[in-house]
């Protein structure tokens, strides 16, 4: 049961200002001899404060100039890490776009049929040269305006999420 | 440090530059936390070693408490808060150690297992705290240390330890009545002819 004590308050007061028990009311000194709440008050803050007095005899190790420069060098690579975020996040961004369009490219090329395998042992110095020629000269339209349209959209994207993150 | 310079060094000065803001706006330079270090890190180690019952582990925790509160942000109020706010970090700090190493809550920790393996009868074997702390769970530990030794309400008790002030009272009344019984039985059994 929760029970409280109307000295209480008074005891604790000539406790803490370090009255008690000489610079306290005879009636006060009475009371709390009497009151199991107060005399356990009286107990333990006695224990308590002696206790302390004992512990802090003893000096904390580190020194204060060590810890404010440790300090410093911890708010730093906070600082740096949260600077280099938002590049990671578009670092990041950017390669599962670019792996997406490269997946969906090589599907699309497997849905068109083309034999991978044959073209690759069909392959000759002679042959890729005139490929390579009459792909430039004559390019196939859809090819050569997705893969660079997929890649600048790949770009921007970047770009836009390391704005948008940077701006957060 | 030019701002056009073409390697990394242009975003290094600019972390630095950002760095050294942040530094300029904390409420007191090395030398003003120097004099705060030396007034208030022997308490806050004496908290932790006698709730801790670990001499190693509260210095540890004592240098972490003063990183973490040089890096956070600092609460109004002057040096009162300060210390105040030091003691929240330090309860915070001890609390996860012991989520760490027992994987379990603080409250649920047996007093006997922790008892039987800390140092805190060592620490004063002579003096009449020691073993009655000893038996005493860590949170109990922790309430009576902040309110008798400390010195702080009800209400700054729960703000340090994080518990509701309605419920630091009655596991206060409980933890009191507890220690001072323990204290009583230790004292007469000291008085006791060998």
């Amino acid at each position: 049961m929760l029970r409280s004590c109307a000295y209480e308050k008074e005891v604790m007061e000539a406790l803490k200002a370090g009255h008690w028990p000489e610079g306290c009311a005879p009636e006060l000194r009475a009371h709390v001899e009497s009151c199991a709440t107060c005399s356990d008050f009286v107990l333990l803050t006695q224990a308590f404060q002696s206790a302390k007095s004992e512990s802090v005899q003893e000096a904390p190790t580190g020194s204060p100039g060590l810890l404010w420069w440790r300090a410093q060098l911890r708010r730093r690579n906070a600082v740096t890490e949260r600077v280099s975020r938002p590049i990671t996040i578009a670092q990041t961004f950017a390669w599962i776009v670019t792996s997406v369009v490269g997946v969906i490219l090589i599907a699309s090329q497997y849905g068109d049929r083309v034999r991978w395998a044959s073209w690759w042992a069909g392959l000759e110095p002679a042959k890729l040269l005139h490929f390579l020629s009459g792909s430039l000269v004559k390019p196939d339209g859809n090819l050569l305006l997705i893969i660079p349209g997929l890649g600048v959209l790949a770009l921007l994207s970047g770009i836009v999420v390391y704005l948008a993150s940077e701006k957060s | 440090m030019r701002k056009d310079d073409t390697t990394g060094e242009y975003v290094i000065a600019n972390v630095e530059a950002r760095a050294a803001l942040r530094a300029d706006e904390l409420p007191m330079d090395s030398d003003a936390f120097a004099g705060f270090y030396q007034r208030s890190a022997p308490a806050l180690r004496a908290y932790l070693v006698r709730v801790s019952g670990n001499h190693a582990l509260a210095d540890d925790l004592t240098q972490e408490s003063y990183l973490r509160f040089l890096c956070a942000t600092w609460p109004e109020g002057g040096e009162v808060n300060y210390r105040r706010y030091l003691f929240r970090i330090a309860t915070n700090l001890l609390r996860d150690h012991w989520k760490r190493r027992k994987e379990t809550y603080l409250e649920d920790v047996p007093e006997a297992f922790l008892a039987a393996r800390d140092t805190l009868t060592d620490l004063d074997s002579h003096s009449l705290l020691g073993p009655a702390m000893a038996q005493m769970r860590p949170r109990d530990r922790q309430l009576l240390w902040l309110a008798h030794a400390e010195g702080y309400s009800h209400r700054e008790i729960a703000e340090i330890t994080g518990l509701g002030a309605a419920s630091i009272r009655l596991l206060l009344f409980r933890a009191r009545h507890k220690m001072a019984r323990l204290l009583r039985k230790q004292m007469a059994t000291d008085r006791r002819p060998a």
